[in-house]
């Protein structure tokens, strides 16, 4: 699944069937090279979500038990937020120092929400070559 | 081995591993005798523009590419006077520019306009002065165009000339693109004729 098509989904409770909030963004840890939270907006409470407390990431909407999985974010999940952590739309440089595009669009795995590629337009990044997201860049490792 | 002209290096970020640009080049610092890098001075970035009291040695560089400066993280900086220590600055950096080229048989090949570097591109290696861009003298032929002069591994200099081997003239390229082979060639025929 790509960031893109998983941005503005909404967010359902399965046991009041409720819709608790959309997802607004990802939060990633490069080290586990993985989303870690999602970010959410119009929610009645927090506004994080961690992956670890998602009970599926479906086609249509992502479900959880109830509307109190929803939290306000932990200092280590804020340390990974904003714009400075986001991957889409920055510039990815080699651990070698070279440019090699800006990030299009990240694809993930639905199930575990591990990174698999970053999208760039010079061609696909695997995401286990992804070494760290910060101010400047996206730094990956070489081939 | 990686050939850049110094001039491209200056202004270029210094960014960590975690990708946040935490500096950029400010000048370079040469080392033995101008026939090495040594490392760079640094200024601030964004909102911290301006000089910084940190440098970077060319050891705790991971890579010098053609975007950006790589470093493990923040550690990697030093004092700037560290910096110039280690290197023990001899002449032959930044300072060589507008400076005559002239071979040991006594010709002038023209004047130094930009200094080229090796980069090795494995962590530790070197990062060697190669050559000089040079902007030609009438003894090449083409006076007034940019040359590249591939250098031996030492050099004598003073505060007017650098001398090379004249044979050096037979090594001249045109764009960095055949100069690695030229510096190669240029450096193997002058270990032949010891």
């Amino acid at each position: 699944m790509r960031f893109s098509e998983a941005t503005g989904r909404q967010v359902v409770a399965t046991s009041t069937a409720d819709t608790v909030g959309r997802v607004d963004d990802f939060v990633v840890d490069p080290r586990r090279r993985a989303v870690v939270a999602l970010s959410l907006k119009r929610t009645d409470g927090g506004d994080t979500l961690l992956w670890t407390d998602i009970l599926a990431f479906g086609s249509d909407a992502v479900t959880v038990t109830s509307g109190d999985k929803i939290v306000d974010a932990a200092p280590a999940i804020i340390a990974l937020s904003g714009k400075e952590h986001r991957l889409i739309g920055k510039r990815v440089l080699t651990a070698g120092g070279d440019d090699i595009g800006t990030v299009d669009d990240v694809e993930f795995d639905a199930d575990t929400g591990t990174i698999t590629s970053l999208l760039l337009p010079q061609g696909d990044v695997a995401g286990a070559r992804l070494v760290g997201v910060g101010s400047y860049a996206v730094v990956v490792r070489p081939k | 081995m990686r050939l850049m002209r110094a001039s491209e290096i200056i202004k270029r970020p210094v960014v960590t591993m975690r990708g946040d640009d935490i500096a950029q080049v400010k000048d370079i610092v040469y080392a033995a005798h101008g026939g090495a890098v040594g490392g760079f001075t640094l200024a601030g970035r964004g909102m911290f523009a301006g000089p910084m009291k940190l440098g970077l040695s060319w050891h705790a560089v991971v890579a010098l590419g053609a975007d950006a400066v790589m470093i493990s993280d923040e550690s990697a900086l030093e004092a700037t006077s560290v910096v110039f220590d280690a290197a023990v600055t001899g002449r032959g950096g930044g300072d060589v520019i507008g400076s005559q080229v002239l071979t040991d048989s006594g010709v002038d090949l023209g004047l130094v306009i930009d200094v080229i570097i090796a980069a090795s591109e494995t962590v530790g290696g070197q990062c060697d002065v190669v050559g000089y861009e040079i902007e030609a003298s009438e003894a090449l032929g083409t006076k007034g165009t940019k040359l590249l002069i591939p250098l031996p591994d030492t050099i004598a200099a003073s505060a007017e000339h650098l001398m090379v081997p004249a044979s050096a003239r037979d090594f001249v390229s045109h764009d960095l693109a055949g100069f690695g082979a030229a510096v190669t060639a240029f450096r193997a025929q002058l270990d032949g004729a010891v």
